[in-house]
């Protein structure tokens, strides 16, 4: 199936008003993408709504964030379940610096129900880096049983080749996440410890607009679904 | 300098390492933005950060610094040390900030 599994709602700050949960689910369809993710910084809340739209218009779904660690290294967590995903924000706020969002900023902060109508909004910025290290997130993630993906592995900024120098030999994640295949070729020329078959290679759009939602050119298989998120589909 | 002598100036404890065995002090490297450490620190110097994560040893090897100070009382988990201890590379703790340690490193003669 193709899929998108990292993209931001109108949730995150840095996400444009437009990626409301049906605007979000529709314009996967029209791409045609049979499963998503969305992921914003630190919170699962806009979730519920996002997942009943997508039910609702047989779009297959994972449940996500995209947490910020200590060491300001972004890791996506991702849920077949989405109480496990729920489960999780108890966690972030146990572990989220409390700084107020300055709206102006950053950006606005909206929850919304499943007919995009404005719930409620996040009152703490979303976009800090959590009290919690690297390892501890994935802890955190597989211990609420999700897979722990790490994102944009070669990004500029927030990677964990950028924050760290390059990927830690023996950390447990599941999934590398890259921009393109030229990226993956990069990253197995530079980690003698990371092959082709070692973990998961995901390409992902990080969208933070409608339009930067993936075409249909990243596929897999229901088998790599399975083993990684079980028979939930 | 020697870092045993640099010990003795600035009062840091060592966390790891043997501070006699270390490579002598020439100059000083201040970062944490480890991408940005590999790329730009040159071997002999001392290397101030407020990273604990483990790969810090790692790039403490590869641009052959002399030791490791981690400032601004931060704390290295023991995995970070252990591996440091192994590796043969001095850590020390300084409880001031990056400006102010590197500010005594300076008045250490370094």
């Amino acid at each position: 199936m193709f899929y998108d599994l990292h993209m931001h709602s109108c949730l995150s700050p840095c996400a444009e008003d437009e990626m409301t949960p049906n605007n979000i689910c529709g314009m996967a369809l029209v791409k045609g993408l049979q499963l998503i993710a969305v992921t914003d910084h630190n919170s699962v809340k806009q979730l519920p709504a996002v997942a009943k739209v997508a039910a609702g218009m047989g779009l297959k779904m994972l449940y996500g964030c995209e947490l910020e660690t200590s060491e300001e290294v972004h890791v996506l967590g991702l849920f077949a379940e989405l109480d496990d995903a729920m489960s999780m924000q108890n966690w972030i706020d146990s572990v989220m610096p409390v700084i107020p969002n300055d709206v102006d900023y950053f950006g606005k902060q909206e929850i919304m129900d499943e007919n995009d109508c404005l719930t409620g909004t996040e009152p703490r910025l979303l976009i800090v880096s959590l009290e919690a290290s690297l390892e501890e997130t994935i802890d955190a993630i597989h211990s609420h049983g999700g897979r722990a993906v790490l994102a944009h592995v070669l990004d500029r900024v927030n990677s964990v080749t950028q924050q760290l120098g390059f990927i830690p030999p023996g950390l447990d994640y599941d999934g590398l996440e890259v921009k393109n295949l030229e990226q993956k070729s990069r990253v197995l020329e530079t980690h003698s410890w990371i092959t082709e078959d070692s973990t998961e290679w995901f390409i992902d759009s990080d969208a933070h607009r409608l339009g930067d939602i993936s075409e249909p050119e990243n596929y897999m298989r229901d088998s790599v679904f399975r083993r990684l998120w079980g028979d939930s589909l | 300098m020697k870092i045993t002598e640099l010990i003795e100036k600035t009062g840091w404890k060592v966390l790891a390492g043997d501070p006699a065995a270390s490579p002598d002090a020439e100059g000083v490297y201040c970062g944490d933005l480890l991408s940005w450490v590999m790329g730009n620190g040159e071997p002999g110097q001392v290397w101030i950060t407020v990273q604990v994560h483990l790969n810090v040893v790692a790039v403490a090897m590869l641009r052959e610094f002399s030791c490791l100070v981690i400032a601004d009382g931060a704390e290295p988990a023991p995995q970070m040390l252990e591996k440091a201890a192994e590796e043969g590379l001095t850590v020390l703790a300084s409880d001031l900030p990056v400006y102010e340690t590197a500010i005594m490193l300076r008045e250490a003669g370094i």
